[in-house]
């Protein structure tokens, strides 16, 4: 990892509704080699920020800023390459392509990146095997369990050592032992000195974070 | 990542998601393969019935003028040298009257008409390329009693010459088999009864029949004919334009409707891969990305399916005994058909594109 740069949300505003904003000028940074967690009730947009922060969706106002560079004016294709480049992404439900197989989930984002195929499947290989997804990795996602499913979503993210890594309440669906495999690499993500966003509904998962931000 | 490695991914990508966009696949593959067949079997097998009319007209003979001396015009092989000179002329030759030939082992029997031929060019009355001696048709040998091809002939000029080989006269020499020919390519300023001129095209037969009447340095006009198949050539023109202008009406038409039907098909289908799509968008495929891989899979597929649709359609043109539409034409519509197939995947590709990933993720 090359100088993992920070994720940062000034005064952001974002509504789906033209005349409601689900968030009116919130300000956070996120520091690299930091697990922070996203935590508060349903409906008060933690998933929407965490999709603003890793620019899916565009604000309204304010400026959203990776490394110190506002990404508010940025075209598609440059929020596309940043995404590809600098994100790695967990969501609740694994959000794999059942129709293809666990190595060519696993190494999809390389496609993005531009990245070499055979040298990303060689890697991929060496995360699923730490994170202990233990079957074939020509078998299609849907022949696996969702533990397993949400570590190869897991080895997804990190397989192009992402600067940043956000997660949507990645425990969600798991068992104490999936959900403590997912903690711990986030963790130790952010011990490499990547900048970790978790939203959670989870106490252990926000106990387990550096820093806890409510909404 | 450089452009050819990202192009051989962005195809390794587009071909595991037609393998795995099984009914898609199948769709784009039978609608594109029976487009071709419907085309062939109509459009093409007309399209094959009028060349096949178009190259009986187009033969030399129907091209051909036919300048005869009737009787004291004087047209010597002078004229043949200026009618070859002339632009848009293929092939020319000149013939001189009619000589009485029979068979020299005979002494007398019947008789067959030997012309000499003036031109350096025999190959296309069906002559060898450097023809001396005679040539006669096959009629010819039969009356002449020459029936294994072999012996000679003596004309009534009480010339002798020995058959070298026979030949299959042309459609402008037709009307004066049986026939024997003596090539004579070195002649100079012999009297000739007819000069064959052959245009290169159709089209061209009527300016040229027109140009050569001044070309013939006949001492009385008055006794020259010049013979045109013009009629055949605008009959050629006819049913080029006509044929042609409905057969590519229904090409057009045909083409039109698949193209149409794809983009529906293929936007239900992106429709029913909105998750894939958002994913991908979330993951950081750029829009760019998106259009390129619904065209390169719709394209992949496209091109199985004209492939197909021509392998079927040769085969039941076959199986008919229907004539083949020209190899230009069956590639050109393979083409066109896949190319019809490749953009109608842009409409649903933008669509895919520009659908938001968040929304699309949170499809269950």
């Amino acid at each position: 990892m090359t100088g993992a740069q920070p994720l940062e949300a000034r005064e952001v505003v974002f509504g789906y509704e033209r005349d409601r904003n689900v968030l009116d000028g919130w300000t956070a940074t996120f520091p690299a080699g930091a697990m922070t967690a996203l935590v508060g009730p349903s409906g008060r947009g933690k998933s929407t920020l965490l999709f603003l922060l890793g620019l899916m969706l565009r604000i309204r106002g304010g400026e959203v800023l990776i490394g110190g560079q506002p990404t508010s004016r940025l075209r598609d294709r440059e929020r596309s390459s940043l995404r590809a480049s600098r994100f790695g992404f967990v969501f609740q439900d694994a959000a794999l392509d059942p129709t293809r197989t666990i190595i060519d989930n696993v190494t999809e984002t390389a496609l993005y990146r531009g990245a070499d195929r055979l040298l990303a499947a060689s890697r991929a290989r060496t995360l699923l095997d730490r994170f202990g997804v233990d079957v074939p990795v020509d078998r299609r996602p849907g022949e696996v369990s969702g533990g397993q499913a949400q570590r190869i979503a897991l080895c997804r993210a990190l397989l192009g050592e992402p600067q940043i890594v956000l997660a949507d309440e990645p425990t969600g669906n798991l068992d104490p032992a999936s959900s403590g495999v997912v903690v711990d690499a986030l963790r130790e993500h952010a011990g490499r000195g990547g900048a970790v966003v978790v939203v959670t509904h989870s106490p252990e998962v926000a106990v387990a974070c550096d820093r806890v931000i409510s909404l | 990542m450089t452009a050819f490695p990202m192009a051989r991914a962005l195809m390794r990508e587009a071909l595991l998601a037609a393998r795995a966009q099984r009914v898609g696949s199948i769709l784009t593959v039978a609608l594109v393969a029976s487009v071709i067949v419907a085309v062939m079997l109509t459009a093409g097998r007309t399209v094959g019935a009028q060349q096949a009319v178009l190259r009986t007209i187009d033969d030399a003979g129907s091209r051909a003028i036919v300048i005869r001396d009737d009787g004291g015009a004087g047209i010597t092989t002078a004229a043949l040298l200026r009618v070859s000179s002339l632009d848009h002329v293929e092939w020319a030759a000149a013939f001189s009257n009619a000589a009485d030939s029979t068979n020299s082992l005979i002494g007398g029997g019947p008789s067959v008409a030997a012309r000499f031929v003036y031109g350096d060019d025999t190959r296309t009355l069906g002559l060898p390329p450097d023809a001396t001696g005679a040539y006669a048709s096959a009629n010819a040998l039969r009356v002449l009693g020459l029936h294994d091809g072999a012996g000679g002939i003596t004309l009534s000029t009480g010339a002798e010459y020995g058959i070298d080989g026979t030949f299959d006269p042309p459609d402008f020499l037709r009307q004066f088999d049986p026939l024997v020919l003596i090539p004579e390519p070195d002649a100079t300023d012999q009297p000739v009864g007819m000069i064959v001129a052959v245009a290169d095209s159709p089209e061209h037969i009527e300016s040229l029949a027109t140009a050569i009447a001044p070309l013939l340095g006949a001492i009385d006009p008055s006794k020259a004919s010049i013979q045109t198949s013009e009629a055949l050539a605008e009959l050629h023109t006819l049913i080029g334009e006509q044929l042609g202008g409905f057969s590519n009406a229904l090409v057009v038409g045909v083409l039109g409707i698949t193209g149409a039907l794809l983009a529906v098909i293929l936007s239900g289908l992106v429709l029913l891969r909105r998750k894939d799509f958002g994913r991908r968008r979330a993951l950081g495929a750029s829009r760019g990305f998106i259009v390129a891989l619904l065209m390169t899979q719709t394209g992949i597929v496209g091109a199985i399916g004209a492939a197909s649709g021509v392998v079927a359609a040769l085969v039941l043109l076959a199986a008919n005994h229907d004539p083949f539409p020209a190899g230009a034409y069956t590639g050109a519509l393979a083409l066109l058909s896949f190319l019809i197939a490749v953009l109608a995947a842009v409409f649903p590709g933008v669509i895919a594109s520009v659908r938001d990933p968040v929304k699309e993720l949170r499809v269950p």
